[in-house]
């Protein structure tokens, strides 16, 4: 057993655990934090995918005491005090999910993607950059439109910065 | 990204359904499930846990087949955590019986499938732990219950088992073989199922005055439905009560609880089944799964819930599969192209144990697909081997069939030299001829095909495919231009119970169906806020749990939507009566002084008018006779049997690099008659996914199994080809709506059509880009690279040997 602590959506926590409790299963079972899935076994499909100090990182294949003093964001920190994240509001629009298994890992992903770009992203972007992820039922024709139409959101007003 | 909508006619139906005052249906509303799935507060079933829970963890079978000849618990029973280790033998002991699947379909619209000789069909015995042997490679044999689940994990390791290796069969043309290796004792090979329809001399007279008559074969793949959550079950006995507790994802929570009855043997009321989010289903949730039951047995022998979750690798073994379909296929045609006859061969594999035959009697009614076909003929064989047992996989046995006869015309156009549009056209069922009954007995309720298929090619600019394919080839690529129509067919369970309940604030309506991301918290509420005229936001939809939904028949085979559209509209006539009268009790008139208006009642001799929620108001505070003391609610039972057959046309380019095989999917165009769409978004929703399906069944997914070995040799997502980002294009898509005269609203399905059409529509595309240089091709899906790089070295090694100046000109056809 070790102690693990980290700052998870910004409340610190502390907990007693085997040595080789996964991030994923930290969250899901040490914290009751359901909304982080684990889809496979072979670090494939990013239903697991949290951030990690502003960093996409896929749960399942993290060990928690790799992260022990970290601090990690997941689904249930993404809305602030309510607001949904513009990555939530364009998948809700675009009906970027069906059965919603997927789509947790998705948005942290997309996030972290479009983040990273500084500037709106186009279709081959999303197609390149989300390669990480799986979904089995919306064949991502709503999720890529999702993401780009995100990435307007996030970056409106980026084109000046980008251009400097 | 085009989501256009293609609007026809109304074909009427309830009072209450008032098109003028529609103020939900047909539009594209956001989904209400989605404010908890986006915010991470969905509810799988591995979201649930018990105080006290324990763990399972199963001991698989690593052979196909093999006798089971002793299981010694003692090391895995001594291990740390361990409280139980059981078997079949101890399933045996307390009396569990077999699961129940219901295995035949049985409307009267259905197919009869019989046993060779006309007799009933036999379907093995399925149950929870087998005592006999194992069947297949992944059957759970024995199951351990651990304080944790890596305890579990690795007491499992120590149970030894003893087999006996028996020799194993897993191709079903092998196994239809006399002296191949039985599955089953019971019966004399291993072919279950073995019927022919049709006009069998009508259909010989037509080939034999035919002008050509032309073949096709194929083995239709397995594969499997990875929907994203993997199995998952956590149940619980609850000693004091005598009852048993289930959390568990389906397709039907209602079946589910049914069938757990007969396992246990208790009465259905001490069962009680929630399944609330489900993460994927596709067919693969809607049988009962063993660890269902092993979880609310075991849970009795060790006196605290006990929960299961599988690995991807246990899903990818022992989720229900899908297709595995041989099919032999041939056609009669007169000298101007008109079809005369049809003759099938079809031989599907169930797997080690009989659960569905639903894929081979839904595609035996459908193998003449959209053309007048006059004659047809069709042997529908099914038979048992060592690999995990198939079900209904979204569009269940339709892409099958859809791909044997479209296929079957792509090769018909090249052999007789048509234009394969023109011979299509020439041959399709026309609206003046519906409702149309095929050759093989299924009538077909609605549907204008050529306009559809017109609209398609128009759509997808197939005009300009051609130019297209120039440009591709001044790039030194190949391009292939995919084209195919379809129909399928949406029967499922007839039967249907609605609760519809008014209160002051809100209606709810409670329903058994089952959706796994299909959205029927938002398309039944639009249907329900517009027969009642109230608003949509206040409008909820209760699924999934037994101690609230009594009756249902859960989610398949393309029948919610119509289902719910029509049981609540039935429903909301009969709540229109209901409130009459309360609100007669309440005014203090009589009851044909009210009339009911657009989701008001009102007084017909003084101004006096109250909403639904003002009367439910009112009705509570009241003190109403005890007939109507149930207040506004009303449940309803609805059976309907009449099948619908959603339909359309799909077209797709290819852009294939002839020195890789590498394949790349450009253009996708659909066109979708789903009958009356209630919510587009939703529609295409499901249009985008189902083809994402049937694509990668086409080019990349396949259930492989190693001949020499008879292992599966897929068991994680590193070693199954999924469509995924970066190899799908977006898509083009429109919905036709031809509503259906066979219910209300006109409802047809629009689930699966994009699955339907996407076999055929890609194999098209390939064997379409490789024509100059291989001709027709025998190629079995998934077309991959390396398959498609090897037909163009032999084709090419071909064309050499011909003549040694090859040329890549493309075969001339006339229309
Ligand atoms: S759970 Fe599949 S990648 Fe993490
Ligand atoms: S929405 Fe179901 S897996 Fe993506």
């Amino acid at each position: 057993m070790t102690i693990v602590s980290m700052r998870v959506n910004g409340v610190e926590v502390s907990r007693e655990v085997p040595d080789n409790i996964l991030l994923a299963y930290f969250l899901r079972e040490e914290l009751g934090m359901t909304g982080t899935h684990v889809g496979c076994d072979t670090s494939q499909c990013g239903c697991c995918v949290v951030h990690v100090d502003g960093v996409s990182l896929k749960s399942c294949t993290t060990l928690a005491a790799q992260v022990n003093g970290c601090s990690v964001s997941t689904i249930e920190g993404l809305a602030n005090e309510g607001v949904l994240h513009p990555i939530q509001k364009a998948f809700a629009a675009m009906h970027a999910l069906q059965c919603g298994f997927c789509t947790p890992g998705m948005m942290m992903s997309a996030v972290d993607l479009i983040t990273g770009h500084g500037r709106p992203l186009t279709e081959e972007d999303v197609r390149e950059g989300m390669e990480g992820n799986l979904c089995r039922c919306t064949g991502y024709h709503n999720i890529v439109k999702a993401i780009i139409t995100a990435s307007h959101e996030m970056h409106a007003g980026a084109g000046d910065a980008q251009a400097a | 990204m085009n989501d256009r909508l293609l609007k026809t006619t109304n074909p009427g139906g309830s009072p209450l359904i008032n098109e003028r005052l529609f103020k939900s249906i047909g539009k594209p509303l956001q989904r209400k499930e989605d404010q908890r799935l986006i915010t991470g507060k969905g509810r799988f079933t591995d979201d649930f846990s018990m105080a006290d829970q324990t763990w399972a963890w199963m001991v698989r079978s690593p052979y196909p087949h093999a006798r089971i000849v002793h299981i010694d618990k003692t090391a895995a029973l001594a291990m740390p955590g361990v409280l139980a280790v059981l078997t079949g033998a101890d399933c045996m002991q307390d009396g569990l019986n077999a699961i129940q699947h219901s295995p035949v379909p049985s409307t009267q619209y259905d197919v009869k499938l019989r046993g060779p000789g006309d007799t009933p069909v036999f379907t093995g015995q399925h149950y929870l732990l087998p005592v006999d042997k194992a069947r297949f490679v992944g059957e759970a044999i024995a199951m351990v219950v651990a304080e944790t689940r890596d305890q579990a994990s690795a007491a499992a390791e120590a149970v030894e088992v003893q087999y006996e290796e028996l020799p194993w069969v897993f191709d079903s043309r092998e196994a239809a073989k006399p002296d191949a290796p039985r599955v089953w004792e019971d019966i004399p090979g291993n072919v279950l199922v073995d019927a022919t329809f049709g006009d069998i001399e009508g259909t010989e007279k037509a080939f034999a005055a035919a002008a050509h008559v032309v073949t096709f074969k194929s083995h239709v793949g397995r594969v499997t439905g990875v929907g994203l959550e993997p199995r998952a079950a956590l149940g619980h006995y609850d000693a004091d009560g005598d009852a048993y507790t289930l959390y568990a994802g389906s397709g039907g929570a209602v079946r589910q609880k049914r069938e757990l009855a007969d396992v246990l043997g208790v009465d259905q009321k001490k069962i009680r089944v929630l399944s609330f989010d489900v993460g994927g289903n596709f067919g693969t949730r809607n049988r009962l799964y063993v660890e269902a039951g092993l979880v609310l047995w075991s849970s009795k022998k060790v006196g605290r819930p006990v929960k299961f979750r599988a690995e991807r690798s246990e899903s990818f073994l022992t989720d229900y599969q899908g297709r595995d379909l041989v099919t032999d296929v041939s056609l009669a045609i007169d000298r101007d192209g008109k079809f005369l006859a049809m003759r099938a061969h079809n031989l599907s594999n169930v797997g080690s144990v009989l659960v569905s035959l639903s894929p081979l009697g839904k595609g035996s009614g459908l193998i003449t697909g959209s053309y007048d076909i006059p004659l047809a003929t069709l042997r529908a064989q099914a038979v048992f081997t060592n690999t995990m047992a198939t079900q209904a996989y979204r569009s269940s046995g339709r892409p099958e069939v859809t791909f044997a006869i479209e296929r079957l015309i792509d090769r018909a156009a090249l052999q007789i030299g048509m234009d394969r549009v023109e011979l299509r056209r020439r041959n399709l069922v026309k609206p003046d001829q519906m409702p149309y009954m095929n050759a093989v007995g299924s009538t077909y309720d609605s549907g204008e095909y050529e306009i559809n298929m017109d609209a398609l090619l128009e759509l997808g600019d197939f005009a300009g495919a051609e130019a297209r394919r120039a440009e591709a080839q001044s790039r030194g690529k190949l391009l292939g231009i995919g084209f195919c129509n379809y129909v399928e067919s949406s029967i499922g369970t007839p039967k249907e119970r609605v609760d519809l309940i008014v209160h002051a604030d809100s209606v709810e309506v409670v329903i058994g169906t089952q959706p796994a991301g299909q959205g029927h918290e938002t398309s039944f509420a639009q249907v329900a806020a517009d027969v009642l005229n109230v608003p949509f936001e206040q409008v909820f939809i209760i699924m999934g749990d037994t101690d609230v939904v009594s009756a249902g028949g859960g989610t398949h085979s393309g029948r919610s939507m119509r289902h719910a559209s029509t049981i609540i509209v039935l429903a909301a006539e009969e709540l229109v009566m209901q409130g009459r009268k309360i609100a007669a009790h309440v005014f203090d008139v009589a009851v044909d002084q009210l009339a009911y208006d657009d989701g008001v009642f009102r007084c017909l001799y003084d101004n006096r008018a109250w909403t639904w929620f003002e009367l439910a108001a009112k009705a509570a505070a009241a003190k109403l006779p005890p007939e109507l003391a149930a207040g506004l609610r009303v449940r309803f039972d609805n059976e309907m049997h009449t099948p619908v057959f959603p339909n359309g046309s799909c077209m797709c380019e290819i852009e294939i690099d002839p020195e890789t095989g590498s394949l790349e999917i450009k253009r996708y165009a659909t066109i979708d008659d789903v009958g009356r769409c209630i919510n587009p978004l939703i529609v295409h929703g499901q249009a985008h996914g189902a083809i994402a399906q049937g694509v990668g069944q086409a080019m990349w997914e396949g259930c492989h199994i190693d001949p020499a070995t008879g292992q599966p040799l897929v068991g994680s997502l590193m070693d199954y080809g999924m469509p995924r980002f970066d190899n799908l294009p977006s898509f083009k898509n429109e919905i036709a709506e031809v509503l259906s005269p066979t219910n209300p609203f006109g409802v047809k399905a629009g689930g699966e059509g994009g699955t339907t059409g996407a076999l055929a529509v890609i194999m098209s595309a390939v064997e379409d880009a490789l024509l100059p240089i291989c001709g027709v091709i025998e190629m079995e899906m998934p077309a991959t690279p390396l398959k498609v790089w090897t037909a163009i070295q032999e084709g090419r090694k071909r064309q050499r040997e011909k003549s040694p100046a090859r040329t890549d000109a493309r075969p001339e056809v006339t229309a």
